[in-house]
């Protein structure tokens, strides 16, 4: 086997057996860049048993690291706990670049930090937005604004997505990269028989059943439409807090037989769903970027996409009912395997490794900063915070070179490139 | 005879076999501590003081009594403690009957494990992650048993020294190497 050209690790809390759409794109990513010759690394913390190292398809390496998650699948912040386990798989496996993914994930952080105080490359994507004005998002902020002060490159999926990540962190707007999520075009595929139009319009939302995914639009708008078309009827598929009033909402209007609740619905019956439908309804309040929708669009429902597509509306119960009279009126004329061709060029992962590849050759062309121009950079940051961030990194620093001297580079032994026979 | 002999900075992987070896013949694999014998007494030695200056310094009342009491307990916990420190691990192989595993501490006394040939399924190499490192280490499927049998239960050999064991164990286990997956030879050659 040749040598790899890049040696990347990928760190984040989120990751399989979990799932969602960072960690789709951690995998899809990391399938791609092994297919295009690169080495590829994923860290991540235990999930219940599976804890130690794992192989996944393509010879994807992952270490399930026994740090038990606190809250919300994320590693508990010990700033500094992480440094020996990130140190020795940085030198196990001769990484060159590291690649943090999603903003929540405290062991990203830190690993980013304690990365780039051992002199890596680092590359950071963003996958959310986040507000502004709430206790949770300026403290998230924050964190940010550290972890992002020292990196080398960054992502974000969409251009919504660069703006609020620059504005939330400071960054500056060169140093980061718009590279948009894509879809498994070859799982999602209409269906062979499409569902006739005729005498029933079948309309799909799949999504999780909280606020932010405009849980309690749906509440309002599915009566209205159900009231103004009888051949309509709904299919929801997800799970939630919400779940109790949409719920309320069949029984108060009597749509039993009109709205069809599915409850949670595995990634691996997504599209057997989706192809019983002729609209895909998206709700959410904010997204950075929505997987769902591309999903639906290569199922050939009819979503929001290129103008020919898509009809948008505003997050209000009455935008969305007019939204959904257009999206039925102009059913007719769509073709869903033509649907399918475009999304298959348009949103591609061997694209988006393609473009990411790019964002890594940038990193390592950046110059190798020493300790105090790097703690330049933190000062920056705020009147006190500026301060604190330093000495955060001087202790990080100092452990690190205590590291060395207990246990040296040399006594880490490499780990092998293993060749997996098909 | 020794056949082969490797060694890092904190142990030294010591090979031996017959001249001409024969089919059935056995085979020694023996890891040993650098320096273990001056390290573990060294350490002892410095923890004995410890607790006798601390012990000192608590009870200046009656330096006397208060001496003789934390060295006979010093003592009592070194003579504990010694009974921890590994000098060697050994795997005697003997085709077609089974295989030894031995551990030998500072003190003398040596734990021994025998398994029958029958009993082992496959030698594995596996990758153990802790929350601080990351380490090799070889263990063993065993029919009947639902935990892995590590073969090094103390000592933690690299990998340039686990695989010549993890080859002869694979031979007379009957294992097919070639259903494994291939090393690169980053890690023979290296």
């Amino acid at each position: 086997m040749a040598e790899p050209k890049l040696r990347v690790l990928m760190v984040s809390d989120f990751f399989f057996p979990n799932f969602g759409g960072v960690e789709n794109h951690i995998y899809y990513l990391s399938q791609c860049l092994l297919n295009l010759g690169h080495k590829v690394v994923v860290m991540t913390h235990a999930y219940g048993n599976r804890t130690g190292v794992r192989y996944m398809t393509g010879g994807l390496k992952v270490y399930y690291v026994p740090w038990r998650p606190f809250a919300m699948q994320n590693t508990f912040p010990t700033v500094y706990g992480t440094l020996p386990i990130v140190r020795t798989i940085l030198k196990r496996e001769r990484i060159t670049v590291v690649h943090g993914h999603q903003a929540f994930s405290t062991l990203c952080h830190e690993a980013l930090m304690h990365a780039r105080t051992m002199g890596y490359r680092v590359v950071f994507t963003d996958h959310s937005l986040y507000g502004f004005a709430d206790v949770g998002s300026i403290h998230m902020n924050k964190v940010l604004q550290f972890s992002l002060a020292d990196i080398d490159q960054a992502i974000c999926v969409s251009h919504t997505s660069k703006e609020n990540t620059v504005l939330r962190s400071g960054l500056a707007p060169g140093k980061v990269f718009m590279i948009p999520n894509a879809v498994d075009t070859a799982m999602f595929k209409p269906a062979d028989v499409r569902p006739s139009s005729d005498d029933v319009i079948t309309i799909v939302v799949i999504s999780r059943l909280v606020y932010r995914k405009g849980a309690d639009l749906l509440v309002e708008v599915i009566p209205e439409v159900c009231r103004l078309y009888p051949n309509v009827r709904f299919v929801v598929g997800g799970d939630g807090p919400k779940h109790v009033r949409l719920e309320e909402m069949r029984e108060k209007h009597s749509l039993q037989d009109r709205v069809e609740m599915l409850g949670a619905v595995p990634h691996s019956r997504v599209r057997s769903v989706l192809v019983t439908g002729h609209i895909f309804l998206n709700s959410s309040l904010t997204e950075a970027f929505c997987i769902a929708i591309l999903e639906a669009a290569s199922c050939g429902l009819l979503t929001v996409l290129p103008d020919d597509m898509v009809v948008l509306a505003e997050p209000d119960p009455d935008d969305m009912v007019r939204a959904i009279e257009k999206a039925i009126s102009i059913l007719p004329s769509i073709n869903p395997e033509e649907m399918h061709n475009r999304m298959t060029k348009l949103y591609s992962w061997q694209d988006v490794a393609k473009r990411t590849e790019i964002v890594y050759d940038r990193a390592l062309k950046c110059s190798n900063r020493n300790l105090l121009e790097r703690l330049s950079r933190f000062l920056s940051c705020g009147a006190w915070a500026g301060k604190v961030f330093c000495m955060v990194m001087i202790i990080d620093y100092l452990l690190w070179r205590l590291l060395q001297l207990l246990q040296p580079d040399d006594d880490i032994e490499e780990a092998p490139d293993i060749n997996f026979c098909n | 005879m020794v056949s082969s002999c490797l060694s890092n900075k904190r142990c030294t992987y010591i090979h031996e076999n017959e001249n001409e070896p024969t089919r059935g013949a056995i085979d020694i694999h023996h890891v040993i501590i650098n320096g273990s014998r001056v390290t573990g007494y060294a350490r002892l030695r410095w923890l004995a003081f410890f607790l006798v200056g601390f012990a000192i310094l608590l009870g200046k009342d009656n330096p006397v009594r208060t001496l003789s009491w934390s060295c006979l307990l010093s003592g009592f916990f070194v003579m504990i403690q010694s009974r921890k420190f590994v000098k060697k691990e050994s795997v005697i192989i003997m085709p077609t009957f089974g295989i030894q595993l031995e551990t030998q501490y500072l003190s003398g006394k040596t734990v021994s494990r025998f398994i029958p040939i029958g009993k082992i399924l496959k030698p594995v190499l596996v990758e153990c992650v802790t929350p601080v490192t990351c380490y090799w280490s070889l263990s063993l499927f065993l029919r009947g048993e639902e935990q892995l049998a590590l073969v090094f239960k103390e000592l933690r050999p690299s990998l340039k020294m686990l695989v010549p064991i993890w080859k002869a164990l694979c031979a007379v286990s009957g294992t097919d190497q070639r259903e494994m997956m291939t090393e690169e030879e980053h890690v023979v050659a290296g």
